[in-house]
């Protein structure tokens, strides 16, 4: 998929619109870009910074916000290309010791909390959330896809905190997938890896988890560490429906106390 | 506009030039090349990446993550002794294609 067929259907309709949203809009940037095989964090991340370096630049100048982007995003170039210019960085023996570090290691930097930490909801998210992936064709599990996978874990606890906050799992699905788009080639069998942003919400996780002095990580607390992430797609949907970090670990203790009242 | 083939050949020995004045980042490495040429040695802005990471990769140069005046994330590129070498490699060569492309031309006019 190239870079310029979406911002040609993306970018007119927000200028006609006069809401042009440069978060919204570098998110789904980025989203091609790993969608095309840019790895994230290294290059992406620097892609990243180039564009934001050059849109800032550009409106500094007196060129409008989105015109600034869709100029920025024509200077970086297609993802495709440079997906084979970035392909030729690595010799074999490189790409052979990335792949052994990334099976004993997890791939990135930010390690994940380990499986036995989340509660069993919690779990089966983690396992659905790259099925989800990879039914948009998507090489990483990203948080949009950890949030579908919440979706569909059927976790008692997370349904009710959703409810009181009125917010339901369809809507949810829905502005996902206006956001996101698939990718054009299936994704092997090998592990698919979680980026940067969705190790970071689960850290954030564990983090809640472990400030109420829990043993496991629910659902819920994954709900909030996508929201607290702040940054990724699962926050921006969460965010646009009107959900808040506070509310939700509000929610979160009221359902803790009837948990514990309960057992 | 400078040939394609030329921009691709002499995009290492600018890269080593201008890190070899001090460390520097991606945007402002085009900004410098795009000014000190007149426009006219135009780079695929994020093609100017897998170039650097090539020469990383060989030991030429080396890179740190650091932060902007505004506080964002910025990958800072420096050169290492082999860069040093490889662009005093480079300059000998370009030198020699420039003396051999002026001197044949010198005598066209003489």
């Amino acid at each position: 998929m190239s870079s310029g067929r979406w911002f040609m259907t993306f970018c007119p309709a927000c200028e006609r619109s006069n809401m042009f949203d440069r978060e919204q809009a570098i998110v789904q940037w980025r989203q091609q870009m790993l969608a095309a095989g840019i790895s994230s964090p290294v290059p992406l991340e620097e892609l990243e910074a180039h564009l934001r370096e050059d849109i800032e630049q550009q409106v500094r100048a007196g060129t409008e916000a989105s015109r600034a982007f869709e100029m920025g995003v024509r200077h970086i170039g297609e993802a495709v290309e440079l997906k084979e210019e970035f392909q030729k960085t690595g010799n074999a023996t490189r790409m052979f010791l990335r792949k052994l570090r990334g099976s004993l290691l997890g791939a990135g930097e930010i390690p994940l909390p380990a499986l036995d930490d989340f509660e069993p909801a919690a779990r089966r998210t983690l396992e659905l959330a790259p099925e989800e992936a990879r039914h948009f064709n998507h090489a990483f599990v990203g948080t949009e896809h950890i949030l579908l996978g919440l979706m569909r874990s059927e976790s008692k606890s997370l349904s009710n905190v959703m409810r009181r906050l009125g917010v339901g799992s369809a809507a949810v699905r829905l502005e996902i997938e206006q956001i996101v788009t698939a990718g054009t080639g299936a994704v092997g069998s090998t592990t698919i890896p979680f980026t940067p942003r969705a190790r970071r919400a689960l850290r954030l996780a564990a983090q809640e988890a472990k400030s109420l002095s829990e043993r496991q990580v629910s659902a819920e607390q994954v709900f909030l560490g996508l929201l607290r992430e702040g940054g990724g797609v699962a926050a921006m949907v969460l965010k646009k429906l009107g959900v808040r970090a506070e509310s939700v670990r509000a929610e979160i203790l009221k359902e803790t106390k009837a948990r514990r009242g309960a057992g | 506009m400078v040939r394609k083939e030329l921009v691709a050949a002499s995009a290492e020995p600018l890269i080593l030039a201008l890190l070899d004045r001090g460390e520097s980042y991606g945007y402002a490495i085009i900004q410098e090349i795009k000014a000190r040429s007149g426009g006219k040695l135009q780079w695929t802005d994020g093609m100017l990446y897998p170039v650097l990471h090539r020469m990383e990769h060989r030991g030429l140069i080396k890179a740190r993550w650091g932060e902007s005046e505004t506080g964002r994330k910025r990958k800072y590129y420096s050169l290492k002794q082999d860069g040093k070498r490889a662009m005093e490699q480079h300059h000998e060569q370009w030198s020699l294609v420039h003396d051999v492309l002026s001197g044949l031309r010198k005598e066209q006019y003489v």
